[in-house]
């Protein structure tokens, strides 16, 4: 599904943000994404969800190298990934319905086509009743449920979610790690970035721990991470 | 292939390209003043010169109005036994007075205005006259006798009707070429405007064709709205202008009309810039697309 070589990344004239990365993501797997804030798991995920190229390294979408794939190729590539932005990302001047029909307007369907769907959808995140609003109207955790649906609504291969349960309370937040543990369960491939260690170790999902941009595969248990630390040196 | 839908904000107070129709307005009012003013005076020359072509006008000037007229009738039968002459045709008093009026006056022309005799010489379809050995020959009978084919008028004329063409196809072009930088600086802005939600439609897969479609559509319509008020007001300002020509110039020289035809070349024009505008919304917006990752 996702296959990293030897992936470094460094951003115009700045310093290297990710640091000879190599990992692999099965399809069908769900992994979360941790590590301190600046260890780089927003670029990592700029890396999976096609809005970076690697500065060094090889990576591999969908069984094909990204760095081969024609530019005009790219948008199908995409459009098999749901991504959950940090800041939402939602186009204020649309409703949260027409938001969240945006992954299927672009692939071809008129609105008329995908409306029951998505009200269907809003209305299982639980804004039933803010459908007709524009996300100025909603508040943090409503705009976050707006993304995510956005991110699903069209089943996608994989979905990258940053911090996706990080504004929404904590009933919320497990509800919405349900949806993602259940579309997991239907075999779309699931990654997270994630600083809720109690959710972490909840859904018991494999873990790509971060560090000062270098990459550590672990199950989930802080001694691993502290092992990898001191093998590494690197300063907390 | 994804179909184009308008994601886009429909335009509001702030939106940079709120303008364009009526720059687009003004750059059609022009270019239609200016090709309208080409083609008008592209007709009127070519009536004006036709009814010239083809004919020699003679003179016979004189105190003596006798002498005059009995030379005049002399002058008439040598010019009609010359091959290629068809008829020549002295012209009356009344048709000579009529000629003056419009500089002279109505009832400025009295009795004692010594008129020169005129004759209006038609030539065959074709044929050559050489105008100086003709004019030799009926010098022999007048001194006073002048002829004319309005060559030298007609070549000054025409240099005049191609340099008046040719500056409105200048004027014309000129106003092209501001209008796509125009329509360039107006895409950018828009797109620099939504640059939040252009980022998003690529991130989500959006193909560079599909937003441009959504932005060639908008472009073309404010191009069209824009052509529309522009040739409007430009037909309307030629009204006035000729109807104010036409009371001023009355008797002097005939108006021009437009046929059919050339009204139809001006009724492209806002589609000529429709179009343009659609181009250049289009391939601005592919150019810096392609610039995304």
């Amino acid at each position: 599904m996702v296959e990293f070589k030897n992936v470094s990344m460094s951003y115009e004239k700045g310093h290297e943000v990710l640091k000879n990365i190599s990992f692999k993501l099965e399809p069908g797997s769900m992994h979360f994404l941790t590590g301190p804030s600046g260890s780089g798991k927003t670029s990592l995920l700029k890396l999976i969800y096609l809005a970076q190229k690697p500065s060094y390294g090889e990576i591999l979408m969908f069984n094909r190298d990204v760095a081969k794939v024609k530019r005009e190729d790219l948008p199908a590539l995409r459009r098999r990934i749901g991504v959950v932005f940090q800041d939402f990302r939602l186009l204020d001047h649309m409703s949260a319905v027409h938001n969240v029909a945006l992954p299927l307007r672009i692939a071809g369907a008129s609105f008329s086509e995908v409306s029951e769907h998505v009200e269907e959808l809003l209305s299982w995140v639980g804004l039933g009743d803010k459908m007709n609003s524009n996300p100025t109207a909603l508040s943090g955790g409503e705009k976050q449920r707006v993304a995510i649906a956005r991110a699903v609504i069209r089943r996608p291969d994989i979905i990258v979610a940053d911090e996706p349960t990080g504004n929404v309370d904590p009933k919320m937040a497990e509800r919405l790690m349900y949806l993602f543990v259940e579309l997991n369960k239907l075999g779309t491939t699931i990654v997270i970035a994630t600083h809720d260690d109690a959710l972490v170790a909840k859904v018991g999902a494999p873990r790509l721990h971060l560090i000062d941009g270098k990459l550590l595969q672990v199950k989930g248990s802080k001694e691993d991470i502290s092992e990898f630390i001191e093998n590494e040196g690197i300063s907390r | 292939m994804s179909q184009s839908f308008d994601f886009l904000p429909t335009i509001n107070n702030r939106e940079a390209t709120k303008l364009l129709p009526w720059v687009m307005a003004i750059m059609v009012y022009l270019s239609a003043l200016a090709a309208t003013g080409s083609l008008l005076l592209n007709a009127g020359f070519e009536d004006w010169a036709g009814s010239l072509q083809g004919r020699i006008t003679v003179q016979v000037t004189g105190a003596d109005k006798d002498l005059i007229v009995a030379q005049s009738f002399e002058i008439q039968e040598t010019l009609q036994r010359t091959p290629g002459i068809k008829s020549v045709r002295i012209l009356s008093d009344e048709e000579i007075s009529l000629l003056l009026e419009p500089w002279l006056g109505s009832g400025n022309i009295t009795e004692d205005l010594p008129l020169p005799i005129m004759m209006d010489v038609l030539i065959n379809n074709g044929a050559y006259i050489n105008l100086g050995a003709l004019e030799s020959k009926v010098k022999q009978i007048s001194d006073s006798v002048y002829l004319d084919d309005h060559g030298q008028w007609l070549n000054s004329f025409y240099d005049l009707a191609n340099m008046i063409e040719y500056m409105s196809v200048g004027i014309l072009f000129m106003v092209l070429i501001v209008s796509v930088c125009i329509v360039i600086f107006a895409t950018k802005s828009s797109m620099s405007e939504h640059k939040k939600t252009l980022k998003i439609m690529h991130l989500m897969g959006a193909q560079d064709k599909m937003v441009a479609r959504t932005y060639q559509k908008r472009f073309m319509y404010y191009g069209l709205k824009g052509g529309v008020i522009g040739l409007v007001f430009s037909f309307l300002t030629f009204y006035g202008l000729l109807n104010l020509f036409q009371n001023l110039s009355e008797g002097l020289v005939e108006m021009p009309t437009l046929p059919y035809l050339k009204m139809c070349i001006l009724l492209l024009i806002p589609v000529l810039f429709a179009l343009l505008t659609m181009l250049s919304a289009r391939i601005t917006v592919l150019r810096a697309l392609g610039r995304m990752v």
